[in-house]
C-alpha cells in the first residue's frame, strides 16, 4: 500500500516540502517501516497529480538526508537507520506546533504555568 | 535556400524556447521590452502578468505568428519566423480566442487538423473528448465560449506536441473540467517530457502544476524563478511588539509592504534567508509569526515590481 499523502497546493508550502514532512512523520510514527518500498516518481506524481519534478526533488532530498535509500535497480526504500533518526527527530514537528501555541499564549497573556497545565490536560484526555 | 536563414545566428542550446533581447512595438506602444528567456525541456512554466503585460505577445512571438521588432526567438531550435514542418508538427498552441473553421463540425475539424500531423494520437483525442465532455457532432458555429475553448485545447494537444503554449486556455471552463485538463497536461509531461508554457489568471490551478514562474510587467520580465524558491522566499510576518512601540516603517530591503499600528504589524517580505526572521525579531524586539504566501497572494507583489519603481 503506497503512503497516503495529502498535498495542499494553496497553503504556500512547496509541495516537495509537504511530501518530505509527511513521509518523515509517517516513518517517525511507524506507519512506514524500515525497508518499506516507495512508489516510483512517476507513479507517485500520477497518483497525487503533481509535477514529477516535485516528487523527484522530495525523493532526492530524502535520499540525500539518508531517510530513503536506493536499492539495486531503482526502487527507493525507507532506510534502516532512518527509523531511529526519525525517532530522535520526532520532537521537531511537535516543537513547530508548540512554537505557534507559545506565541499565542504570550499574546493572550496566559502564564507559563497555566499553559503547561492546559497542555497536560490535553495530553491526558 | 532561404537567404534569411544564414542571417540568423545559430542558437547553441537544446532548450525548446529561447528569446534573446526581444522587443516588440506596435506603433508607439512597446508591448515587450528587451525580453530574454530560456525555457529548458520538460518544464511547466506559469507565465504571469497583469492584463496588457505582454503575455499574449510573447506567446505569439514564440509560435512564429509575430516577428519581433528586435531580437531573436528560437522555437524548438529554429528561428521562430522560419518554423517549418518538423517544428510546427511538434508545436502546440492554444489561443485565448482561437479561430476555427466555423462551418465544420468538431469531428470534421479534428480530422482536418489530424491530416497535418503524423503524430496525431486518436486514443488521446478520444480520451480528451470524453474528459472535457465534448460532443463531436456539433458545429463550431453553434458553440458556447466554454465549448470553443475545449475545441481549442483538443486541436492544440492531440498531436502530442513537445512544446505546448497555452494562452488563457481555461478561463471559461468549470472547475471539474479544468482539473481534468491539468491532469492531461501532467500526463503529457510524464509520457513525452512535453514542455508547457501556460498563461492563466486562474492561479489556484497554475500553482498545482507549474515548477517555474515567469512574470511580465509592462512588457519586461520581472521574475524568472523556480516556483518552490518563490514559495520559500515570500512570506507574511505578523509582528507583535514585546516592549515599546513598533516603528511605522522598516528599512530592511526585503520588506515589501507593511501595515499596522504601534502594537501589531503585518509585513509581506521576500527573503530566501531562513534566519532573517530571527535576526529581525532580535533587532526590533518583536515576536514574529510567519506564514508562507500562496500564488494569489504573491501575484500582486511579483507583477507590480516595475510599476512601483518606475
Amino acid at each position: 500500500m503506497p503512503p497516503l499523502l495529502s498535498i495542499d497546493h494553496h497553503n504556500g508550502v512547496p509541495a516537495y516540502r509537504q511530501i518530505m514532512d509527511q513521509l518523515k512523520l509517517q516513518i517517525a510514527t511507524g506507519l512506514l517501516a524500515p525497508g518499506a518500498e516507495l512508489p516510483s516518481t512517476r507513479a507517485l506524481s500520477a497518483e497525487l497529480a503533481l509535477n514529477p519534478m516535485t516528487v523527484s526533488k522530495a525523493y532526492g532530498l530524502l535520499e540525500h538526508d539518508g531517510v530513503l535509500e536506493r536499492r539495486r535497480g531503482q526502487t527507493l526504500i525507507v532506510s534502516e537507520r532512518s527509523a531511529t533518526a526519525q525517532q530522535t527527530a520526532k520532537l521537531d514537528p511537535l516543537r513547530q506546533q508548540l512554537n505557534a501555541a507559545a506565541h499565542l499564549a504570550r499574546q493572550l497573556d496566559v502564564s507559563p504555568a497555566q499553559a503547561i497545565k492546559l497542555f497536560r490536560e490535553l495530553l491526558d484526555s | 535556400m532561404n537567404p534569411s536563414e544564414t542571417l540568423v545566428p545559430t542558437i547553441a542550446t537544446s532548450a525548446p524556447l529561447v528569446l534573446r533581447n526581444v522587443t516588440q512595438r506596435f506603433g508607439k506602444h512597446t508591448a515587450l521590452r528587451n525580453v530574454s528567456l530560456e525555457i529548458p525541456a520538460g518544464r511547466i512554466v506559469g507565465l504571469l502578468g497583469r492584463n496588457g503585460a505582454g503575455k499574449t505577445t510573447l506567446l505569439h512571438i514564440a509560435s512564429g505568428m509575430l516577428l519581433p521588432t528586435d531580437g531573436t526567438c528560437a522555437t524548438l531550435g529554429a528561428p521562430s519566423g522560419l518554423l517549418d514542418t518538423p517544428q510546427l508538427t511538434r508545436l502546440g498552441l492554444v489561443q485565448q480566442e482561437g479561430r476555427c473553421l466555423e462551418w465544420m463540425t468538431i469531428r470534421q475539424h479534428l480530422d482536418f487538423n489530424a491530416s497535418f500531423y503524423p503524430r496525431w494520437d486518436r486514443d488521446l483525442e478520444r480520451r480528451v473528448i470524453e474528459a472535457l465532455e465534448v460532443d463531436p457532432k456539433r458545429k463550431i458555429v453553434q458553440l458556447s465560449p466554454g465549448d470553443r475553448q475545449k475545441v481549442g485545447i483538443l486541436l492544440g494537444v492531440c498531436h502530442r506536441p513537445s512544446l505546448l503554449l497555452l494562452d488563457e486556455p481555461m478561463s471559461a471552463l468549470d472547475p471539474i473540467v479544468r482539473k481534468r485538463l491539468l491532469d492531461f497536461l501532467l500526463e503529457l509531461l510524464r509520457d513525452d517530457g512535453c514542455t508547457v508554457v501556460i498563461s492563466s489568471h486562474i492561479l489556484n490551478d497554475v500553482e498545482k502544476i507549474v515548477d517555474w514562474i515567469v512574470a511580465l510587467d509592462a512588457g519586461e520580465i520581472v521574475e524568472d524563478s523556480a516556483f518552490d524558491v518563490l514559495q520559500e522566499s515570500y512570506a507574511e510576518w505578523t509582528l507583535t511588539s514585546i516592549n515599546g512601540v513598533l516603528p511605522t516603517a522598516f528599512a530592511e530591503p526585503f520588506v515589501i509592504n507593511h501595515q499596522g499600528d504601534g502594537r501589531q504589524a503585518l509585513l509581506r517580505v521576500r527573503t530566501a534567508d531562513a534566519a532573517a526572521a530571527a535576526r529581525f525579531a532580535a533587532a526590533h524586539h518583536v515576536e514574529i509569526r510567519t506564514r508562507p504566501l500562496n500564488l494569489d497572494e504573491m501575484f500582486p507583489l511579483i507583477t507590480s515590481q516595475k510599476r512601483k519603481t518606475s
